[in-house]
């Protein structure tokens, strides 16, 4: 090779090599004058867009008489079935065939009988509950099992104590859905003050579990000597089952929940409120509140003082711990992944449900509904990870009792934001007189845990614990509130939730706030970058080969 | 005391009196039996072929003979002749409910094409049904959530059935596998190297060797050629 030769072809190969390193395309560029366009990205079909309101059941909605317990008109969209309120106010024991029949109650999930105190009421309580899993995992296919959405397309694994109960477990034949009786929270159960109450669980499940009442006078053993703290050491394993025995002499709202495990079992929803009533004669209470929110048939006390009474479940979900039982069907490797694998210190809280529910769902359940000048009665429980920082907008409430103790008069604080620690029970007067400090008057006041994470679902807000102190006259006749319509085509989509799609995405704003778009690609630019490379890489060959040749002659 | 028995026995005739026929559902405070069939026979059966006697134990004991499963019914399967009328012993060992659920039926005799026998808790119950002629696997399980997932499900096949179902313990696989560490020793890893070794080897030994095989192609090349001559 003479030397210009070689100096023309170093010349040459220089040329490419700067010509392609000046040409190499990026994955992301500047934008010219003309930014990308926007673009919609959620799905182009409605399969992703959720009714708010599935209206299935209008007539459950009014006041009626159900085997004679009388029960509260319930205006929201998704009201307790009446049925399940009558059971739960005279016992699967004391009810016709025909309640028991529009009911998913086992026979003798609720036997009530004895007045022991000759006051009108039975005092003898028998209650059996079982263990459920939701949106639990299947070997059959790649789908969950008994699915519960807290929120629009989210589905955490889940465990609630449920009524014992009858029949299918799902809500229909070509149904995953679970039956409406299992359902987060666990339900709030309600006992007079003196009844003797036998509380049997019945370990459905396949890990062990157990029922600490929580707050609740109980003995630590039963007559029999039998375990009757629910401790760890006396698990109820699977198809196991053992009845707690207790007879509370003091009343207030306290809870239960599982103490096997129990950082992680309390967080995968084993835990409810426990309220106990005080003793008054004729005492009619509603035994099971299903998926707490508002009582439908109200204690003679609470009678008394309230036009209303509502349970508030304030509970937290990690999606990493929920995601263990969907992940794998073998009970050694759930128990190995969740009780040793998990790391209880290093987790977070991800899903924030008032009642069972994130919103927009609480709508269809959570909220609280009032007129002017009413008196109500809230049980509030934490029973998440965190504290709660309760808000009530426009309003200021008074705090009553703590932890089921009565507050005095001069300890009874009248303010807007409830401090509620982990376990901690607050009962709460909220007054809707509209005298500027109680109330401001009629609207759709919101209510939300103020810690920012709490009206989040995964991070999306408006989404959380988020839920609606809703005036009559807001509501439709599906008890949804009104002038939200906007907010509702939104919300009430899975794209949202599944973080697919631009938070303002709909209305006039959306091509300023939507999502942007790509830049179109500079072809020339490609084009010379590849034809660049592709002679560098040829010339080397080509140089290679005739090399090789030169030496072997 | 008095009122104590009053009330017991109260409570026992109106229990009893709750036990009655609801539109195939019987019903009363220990389980539950829906659209049972002693004597209606399928459009496709003139008689009844064979009377077959089935006890079915569910209960958490079962599942012990099975790996990674919680729940499961004494036997996974169960084969009868076409139009069988098979009585059902079912026991429930548990303190807790399970059912047994026969899917796929025909809807005229069976509504909803379900067999569904429920116990509250320990106890037995009978119950009957017959089967049409068609060859076909039914499913059988409780329902409860979770039940059936961790192990209370089987298969009674009609004329040796159609298929297996999936995900039946000790019988058929399933559709979606959970995923096990594998036990990596020092052993395993030993024979993947050595493999490894001996396959990097061979080529070179041929590139090594590649005069004396020339060579002694040749040599047979020409040998054979002589031959031909």
């Amino acid at each position: 090779m003479t030397l210009k030769r070689a100096l023309i072809f170093i010349a040459l190969l220089s040329a490419l090599v700067f010509i392609a390193i000046v040409t190499v395309p990026s994955l992301q560029d500047k934008a010219d004058i003309t930014p990308p366009a926007t673009v919609f990205v959620g799905s182009k079909d409605n399969t992703s867009i959720v009714k708010p309101c599935s209206n299935e059941h209008p007539e459950w909605r009014p006041a009626q008489i159900i085997d004679g317990v009388s029960i509260d008109a319930a205006p929201a969209c998704e009201p307790d079935n009446p049925y399940d309120v009558a059971a739960s106010v005279k016992g699967t024991n004391n009810i016709s065939m025909s309640t028991l029949m529009q009911t998913n109650l086992a026979q003798d999930a609720l036997t009530m009988t004895d007045d022991l105190d000759n006051d009108g009421d039975p005092d003898v309580i028998h209650i059996k509950l079982e263990v459920v899993e939701l949106n639990g995992s299947t070997p059959d296919g790649e789908f969950l099992i008994n699915t519960f959405d807290i929120a629009p397309g989210i589905q955490p694994g889940l465990w609630v104590y449920a009524p014992k109960s009858r029949g299918m477990a799902l809500k229909n034949f070509n149904s995953v859905v679970a039956n409406p009786l299992l359902r987060a929270p666990s339900p709030v159960i309600r006992v007079e003050q003196g009844d003797k109450v036998y509380i049997t669980l019945e370990n459905t499940h396949y890990l062990p579990h157990t029922i600490h009442l929580h707050g609740v006078d109980h003995t630590w053993i039963t007559d029999k000597g039998e375990e009757n703290d629910g401790m760890e050491e006396h698990a109820v394993f699977p198809g196991k089952s053992h009845t707690y025995e207790i007879q509370p002499r003091h009343a207030g709202t306290m809870l239960y929940h599982c103490h096997v495990q129990t950082a992680q079992h309390f967080m995968m929803g084993l835990s409810g409120m426990f309220i106990v009533e005080e003793n008054q004669p004729n005492n009619e209470l509603q035994t099971f509140n299903i998926g707490a929110g508002q009582v439908r048939h109200p204690s003679a006390l609470i009678k008394k003082t309230y036009s209303q009474e509502y349970d508030l479940h304030y509970q937290s979900i990690d999606k990493k711990l929920a995601k263990i039982i969907q992940e794998a069907n073998d009970p050694r490797l759930i128990a190995q992944r969740m009780s040793r694998d998990y790391n209880m210190t290093e987790s977070f809280e991800n899903y924030f449900l008032l009642n069972g529910h994130s919103f927009p769902y609480t709508l269809r359940d959570a909220m609280i509904i009032a007129s002017e000048n009413e008196d109500i009665k809230l049980h509030i429980a934490n029973l998440q990870r965190s504290s709660i920082a309760l808000h009530i907008h426009g309003h200021k409430a008074t705090i009553t009792a703590l932890d089921g103790v009565d507050l005095t008069p001069v300890q009874q604080i009248t303010r807007d934001v409830f401090d509620i620690a982990p376990a901690q029970r607050d009962d709460i007067h909220l007054q809707t007189k509209n005298n500027g400090l109680n109330s401001y008057g009629p609207g759709l006041w919101m209510f939300h845990d103020h810690v920012p994470t709490g009206t989040t679902t995964d991070g999306m807000e408006p989404g959380g614990n988020i839920a609606i102190l809703a005036y009559k006259e807001f509501l439709d006749e599906q008890g949804m509130p009104k002038m939200h319509d906007q907010l509702f085509d939104q919300v009430f989509n899975k794209d949202y939730y599944a973080k697919k799609q631009a938070v303002w995405a709909e209305g006039p704003y959306a091509p300023l706030l939507g999502d942007a778009g790509l830049l179109s690609p500079k072809y020339l630019q490609i084009a010379l970058f590849g034809l660049a490379i592709g002679l560098i890489i040829g010339l080397l060959v080509f140089s290679v080969v005739i090399y090789k040749r030169k030496q072997q002659r | 005391m008095r009122a104590l028995l009053l009330s017991l026995i109260l409570l026992g005739n109106l229990q009893s009196a709750l036990a009655m026929d609801h539109g195939g559902m019987i019903m009363d405070e220990k389980g539950m039996i829906m659209n049972a069939n002693t004597d209606r026979l399928p459009r496709d059966c003139p008689k009844i072929s064979e009377n077959v006697d089935i006890t079915i134990h569910a209960g958490q004991k079962n599942a012990l003979k099975f790996v990674g499963k919680m729940f499961a019914f004494d036997q996974q399967e169960w084969n009868v002749k076409p139009c069988a009328k098979i009585n059902i012993t079912f026991i429930n060992d548990d303190q807790i409910r399970h059912q047994l659920m026969i899917h796929g039926l025909p809807g005229y005799l069976y509504p909803e094409g379900m067999f569904h026998l429920e116990l509250y808790g320990e106890g037995q119950l009978q119950a009957s049904l017959i089967m049409p002629s068609q060859k076909k696997t039914y499913l059988v399980h409780c329902e409860l959530p979770q039940h059936m997932e961790k192990g209370m499900k089987a298969q009674l096949k009609v004329d040796g059935g159609d298929g297996d179902l999936p995900s039946i313990p000790g019988l058929t696989k399933p559709v979606k596998a959970d995923i096990y560490p594998v036990d990596w020793t020092q052993l395993t890893w030993s024979v993947l190297f050595l493999s490894a070794l001996l396959g990097i080897g061979i080529p070179f030994l041929i590139i090594i060797n590649a005069t004396g095989i020339n060579n002694f192609y040749q040599k047979m090349l020409s040998k054979v050629r002589r031959k031909n001559k």
